[in-house]
């Protein structure tokens, strides 16, 4: 069990590229923690320096309360799951499973129990005496667990462990993963760039932009309250649409002005732009915060030209040609709107998203 | 119709150069075995004789009990010309030659593998200031031919006092050895993915034993190949061993084998004869190893 505490940490590597800057953030003991962003952002370079697999160049790194910058990986006690798995090609998955109980000295009674509890645990028992390319890519991805699970670490370490599995299966284990978590009761923290993933298992959420954090927060909190554009865009599939227009006064209301499009703000956003008549900002919409109503009141609708029905399944996608934009809306599947025809959608007016222009911070919260 | 024909021909061309190319190869080879079976009047003949008509192993005798007796311009013609005996005055050099050559090989070998092993895993997998420099220094030595290394090497064997003393064939070799190695080793251990290094050490191995316990059984093909390189050069090598050595007491076998054609005899038969025994410890070599030399052994390791 282990808090992990970044203290003003940075990586800079010796051509003077930077890695990640000045992260400071606390991982709480059995949290599960997701590191998300674009690959490039850091995420890994932060997880390898839990691992002790980085230098840290400037900083701190706690364990509990003990710096750990200069401790090298092998007296960590922390474990690792990898995208490639990195399984011992000249191990069996016994040996694999139980290398890092060897490598520590454990009885060997010991090890055998414990390697096949974990075996038996992931459902692959009958493939212990298997060399890691006799296994499928799942299975692999089983053995990499299990090897990880067994030391039962003090912090639990994963950089993309589902990016090579095909997607069924990747949402199974994206379950099994959860549930490893309550019945193992230890730190996790999980590196992935895959949006879905990082909401589904986080309790909470770094997400991170080149070297540098841009929001902290649990999942709802990332989704609903993004700090900037960035974060919200990187939420959600389809991703946020985005409309550039400037505020305007309308009596006692404020309102978001784009050609022909006049959104009417809710009090609690026109209260927090109130004198910022003028001001050049963007428009956030998630796809699903429209409304299917017929005849959108004044003031929430938005007019457009269908361009595409992109029907999913449960529901439907419309590409929508509005103000000279591409906005992507999910509607029900119930309404049969064709191509070219001219609709009007009612925008949920409580649940946009404004953001200043130039900056790209929201001007929400 | 045709293609199947046209099929055929190609067989049948591949299967003809392969031939040509295989007695081309081996020709020589089988010469040597041959001639060593044959008296010396005999591997003379025309036509030649490629199965022996009077095998005998009187050249293999010969090595194995040469006496002390120094052949000279008056003793020569004690040599029976029929039997093949004229066997050179330093042919009981030829036994000590090899064993000094397989003392020097070994050597190589082991310390060799000592030096470039660690050195090839840290160029690969350990980033540190110079790194890429390193590796072009060390290869740029290897441009450079021996023949123009032969006198520094000298002038630096002299000082060390090691001048007719198996030392100096080691030392010498392993400046020859040891980059190539790394090389070959540094190529291997690029290709093996970092995160198998990383998940090493995360489960518990220190850089050393990373490299022991991981690296070393996989890159096992590529050891082998380093194994067997370095032997054959050091057990091979010529042109340093005759610079560096004087006395049968350092004197390696190319030297010795060198020498039977400089004396007052010269036996083609007793010649061929050592060559067999030249060769035989690299086919040894080759044959323990050949199980080892497995390719795909990284196939798993990562994503399929």
């Amino acid at each position: 069990m282990a808090r992990i505490k970044f203290e003003d940490v940075g990586k800079r590597y010796p051509n003077g590229f930077v890695a990640l800057a000045s992260l400071s953030l606390e991982i709480r003991d059995k949290e599960f923690l997701v590191l998300l962003g674009p690959s490039g952002c850091g995420k890994t370079t932060t997880l390898n320096m839990i691992a002790g697999l980085e230098d840290v160049s400037e900083g701190r790194l706690y364990f509990d309360d003990v710096v750990m910058n200069a401790v090298p990986p092998h007296r960590r006690d922390v474990a690792m799951v990898f995208q490639s798995y990195a399984l011992y090609p000249h191990k069996s998955v016994y040996d694999n499973i139980a290398f890092g109980l060897i490598m520590r000295k454990h009885p060997k009674e010991e090890i055998d129990t414990r390697v096949r509890d974990a075996a038996r645990r992931l459902e692959i028992e009958p493939l212990l005496d298997r060399r890691p390319h006799q296994l499928s890519g799942g299975q692999r991805q089983r053995v990499a667990l299990g090897r990880a699970m067994v030391r039962q670490p003090a912090a639990f370490l994963m950089d993309e462990p589902l990016s090579n599995l095909d997607a069924a299966l990747r949402i199974s284990t994206r379950a099994e993963l959860k549930q490893l978590h309550q019945t193992m009761q230890t730190t996790f923290v999980y590196v992935t760039h895959d949006q879905a993933e990082a909401l589904t298992l986080a309790d909470r959420i770094v997400v991170m932009r080149e070297g540098v954090v841009q929001q902290i927060g649990a999942p709802d909190e990332i989704y609903e309250q993004p700090r900037n554009m960035f974060v919200a865009s990187f939420l959600g599939n389809p991703p946020i649409n985005y409309l550039e227009g400037t505020l305007a006064r309308d009596g006692d209301d404020m309102r978001f002005a784009r050609g022909e499009l006049s959104i009417l703000l809710p009090p609690h956003v026109a209260q927090k732009v109130s004198a910022q008549q003028g001001r050049e900002v963007v428009l956030g919409l998630r796809p699903e915060d429209v409304d299917e109503r017929s005849s959108p009141r004044e003031g929430e609708a938005v007019h457009g030209r269908v361009s595409s029905v992109l029907p999913v399944g449960s529901d439907q996608f419309l590409g929508l040609e509005a103000e000279g934009k591409l906005l992507f809306c999910r509607v029900s599947k119930e309404l049969h709107h064709q191509q070219g025809e001219n609709i009007a959608l009612a925008v949920n007016t409580n649940r946009l998203h404004l953001f200043d222009k130039a900056s790209g911070q929201t001007l929400l919260w | 119709m045709s293609a199947s024909l046209h099929g055929i021909g190609r067989r049948a061309l591949l299967f003809g150069a392969s031939v040509l190319f295989l007695a081309y190869v081996l020709a020589p080879v089988a010469w040597m075995v041959s001639s060593s079976f044959q008296p010396e009047t005999e591997i003379t003949s025309v036509p030649p004789h490629w199965i022996s008509h009077a095998p005998t192993l009187e050249n293999f005798r010969a090595i194995f009990t040469t006496g002390e007796e120094a052949v000279t311009y008056e003793t020569r013609r004690h040599g029976d010309p029929a039997t093949g005996k004229f066997i050179p005055s330093t042919a009981k050099n030829l036994l000590p030659g090899m064993g000094n050559s397989l003392i020097v090989a070994l050597t190589v070998v082991v310390l060799n593998l000592l030096v470039s092993v660690p050195a090839a895993y840290a160029m690969a997998k350990v980033r540190f200031v110079g790194r890429s420099a390193s590796i072009y220094l060390m290869l740029t030595t290897r441009v450079i031919p021996d023949i123009a290394l032969v006198v520094p090497f000298f002038l630096f064997i002299r000082k060390l006092g090691l001048l007719d003393h198996l030392g100096s064939l080691v030392i010498t070799y392993l400046a020859i050895t040891v980059p190539f190695s790394v090389f070959i080793l540094l190529g291997y251990f690029e290709s093996l993915p970092d995160e198998l290094d990383k998940a090493a050490r995360v489960d518990g191995c220190s850089r050393l034993q990373a490299l022991l316990r991981v690296f070393l059984p996989i890159a096992l093909p590529s050891l082998v190949a380093v194994t067997l390189f370095t032997f054959l050069t050091s057990w091979n090598e010529f042109l340093l061993a005759l610079m560096f050595t004087q006395t049968p007491a350092s004197q390696t076998m190319p030297i010795i084998v060198a020498s039977f054609t400089s004396d007052f005899t010269i036996s083609f038969s007793f010649i061929n004869a050592a060559g067999v025994l030249a060769v035989v410890p690299p086919i040894i070599l080759a044959v323990m190893f050949e199980r080892y030399i497995v390719s795909g052994l990284t196939a798993g390791a990562v994503k399929g």
